[in-house]
């Protein structure tokens, strides 16, 4: 493997885009950070621009009114990148799935494509590691 | 000439040690583990053995990522200032004696050119953001330049009031004169204007992540940030080895006691800045503006003082 590829696996920096949800995935995101599983032993870092990003995080079931900053957001993370879809919401709309909803999308899988989804409402931190796993070995396999 | 290419390296991986080490020791007084210096035996295959040059990894990547350059910015300027604040901390290295062994900072007004050449690499790393058209960048980079002034002068009165009391201009001179009370005076000065320098905790307003989005980074990417990143490496070798020879008489000392003295004072010295870092709250740029006025008049009027007894 090369160093570029080890590299892009030793240190992936994520993007946290909330998109209408109910806050509890993202406190869930925030645990895995905490002391108790602590992330950053594998390099894996929480960062305030989606310019520095390498993985976009999504919550929320996705209102229809964020998806134009959703998309922006997704084409400002440089390539190469992931996203993935934490919580019930973010994979198929959960509760507020409707089809005939005016108000929200659902998943935003119409909108950007996604490579790793996570169930849960909300999911446990050690299922989310596990799901940023997933999503940091499909980045090293991106050119 | 070997000195001068051993430097280099030298330079580089204590600068990568140096902010892993602030990293390995916030986490560790955050209760964290931190990046692991051994990794754990069963995920090696995937994740490598050790972490302790994990700002490089960091870098490398940024290296490998696709750079994109706003339509709103002017690009020359955008494009160009990561490199030229490289250079100037690049070259800065060679000026700086390193524990015993003088390079080029036995040639005439060393100390100008170090003062210098450090103000150039802070300047780039405002002026770069400002070119980038981002309102958040534009809200950092304010803050910076009222740190960058404010930290300055601490900075240049430390450097110049050692000069005066060893009646030198030249870096090698005043690093193997006598230790005096001005070097504890002169030294505190300058610590307090690192802290600032360094965005370590109280100061890091121009970084706020979570309120300014990333702050004068906000619109880099990809090589460009990598850049500022390898220019933070050797500013942070840069400051703690001019500390260190400046302030510290350890280069009278044979080299086999130097070097193993300068390593533990550069690593107690980063200790310390971790306590700082993790037991401070952000100070905002107002509160960060006084407590600097009102720190360094009172520290410049002992120093002074100090330099006139």
């Amino acid at each position: 493997m090369s160093l570029l590829k080890k590299s892009r696996i030793y240190s992936p920096w994520l993007y946290h885009l909330h998109c209408g949800g109910c806050n509890g995935c993202d406190i869930e995101i925030l645990a895995a950070l905490s002391p108790r599983f602590d992330v950053e032993r594998f390099g894996i870092q929480l960062v305030a621009s989606p310019r520095h990003a390498d993985i976009l995080l999504i919550t929320g079931p996705m209102p229809k009114q964020i998806l134009p900053m959703a998309k922006r957001v997704y084409e400002q993370v440089p390539d190469p990148k992931v996203v993935v879809a934490i919580g019930s919401c973010a994979c198929g709309g959960g509760i507020f799935y409707d089809p005939e909803n005016y108000a929200i999308l659902g998943t935003p899988d119409s909108l950007m494509p996604i490579d790793v989804y996570i169930p849960g409402c909300p999911p446990k931190p050690e299922a989310i590691i596990n799901g940023i796993v997933q999503g940091i070995l499909k980045l090293s396999k991106k050119s | 000439m070997i000195e001068l290419i051993l430097i280099i390296f030298t330079s580089f991986f204590l600068g990568l040690f140096y902010s892993f080490l602030i990293r390995k020791f916030s986490a560790r007084l955050q209760w964290r583990i931190g990046p692991l210096v051994f990794m754990y035996k069963d995920l090696r295959s995937i994740m490598g053995i050790t972490r302790i040059i994990q700002p490089l990894y960091d870098i490398i990547k940024l290296f490998g990522k696709k750079t994109i350059i706003p339509e709103s910015s002017r690009k020359r300027l955008f494009i160009y200032s990561p490199y030229i604040s490289l250079i100037f901390a690049f070259i800065s290295i060679f000026f700086i004696p390193f524990s015993g062994i003088s390079l080029l900072s036995n040639v005439p007004y060393s100390l100008v050119i170090v003062s210098y050449l450090l103000i150039g690499s802070l300047l780039f790393m405002i002026i770069g953001p400002i070119a980038s058209g981002s309102p958040w960048a534009f809200i950092g980079v304010r803050r910076e330049a009222e740190l960058f002034l404010v930290t300055e002068f601490g900075f240049i009165i430390s450097l110049f009031s050692m000069a005066i009391s060893k009646n030198s201009l030249i870096l090698w001179e005043i690093s193997i004169s006598e230790f005096n009370l001005v070097n504890i005076t002169a030294g505190l000065l300058m610590f307090t204007s690192i802290l600032g320098k360094l965005h370590i905790k109280p100061f890091d307003m121009s970084e706020a992540e979570a309120e300014i989005v990333a702050g004068p980074y906000t619109e880099y990417s990809g090589k460009l940030l990598g850049i500022y990143y390898l220019t933070k490496i050797f500013l942070i070798y840069d400051f703690i080895a001019l500390f260190i020879s400046i302030f510290i008489p350890i280069n009278t000392l044979p080299i086999y006691l130097s070097i193993p003295l300068f390593l533990i004072i550069s690593i107690l010295i980063i200790f310390i800045l971790s306590i700082i870092h993790v037991l401070n709250p952000r100070y905002r740029i107002k509160n960060a503006l006084i407590w600097y006025i009102k720190i360094i008049s009172i520290l410049c009027l002992i120093n002074i003082i100090t330099m006139v007894m």
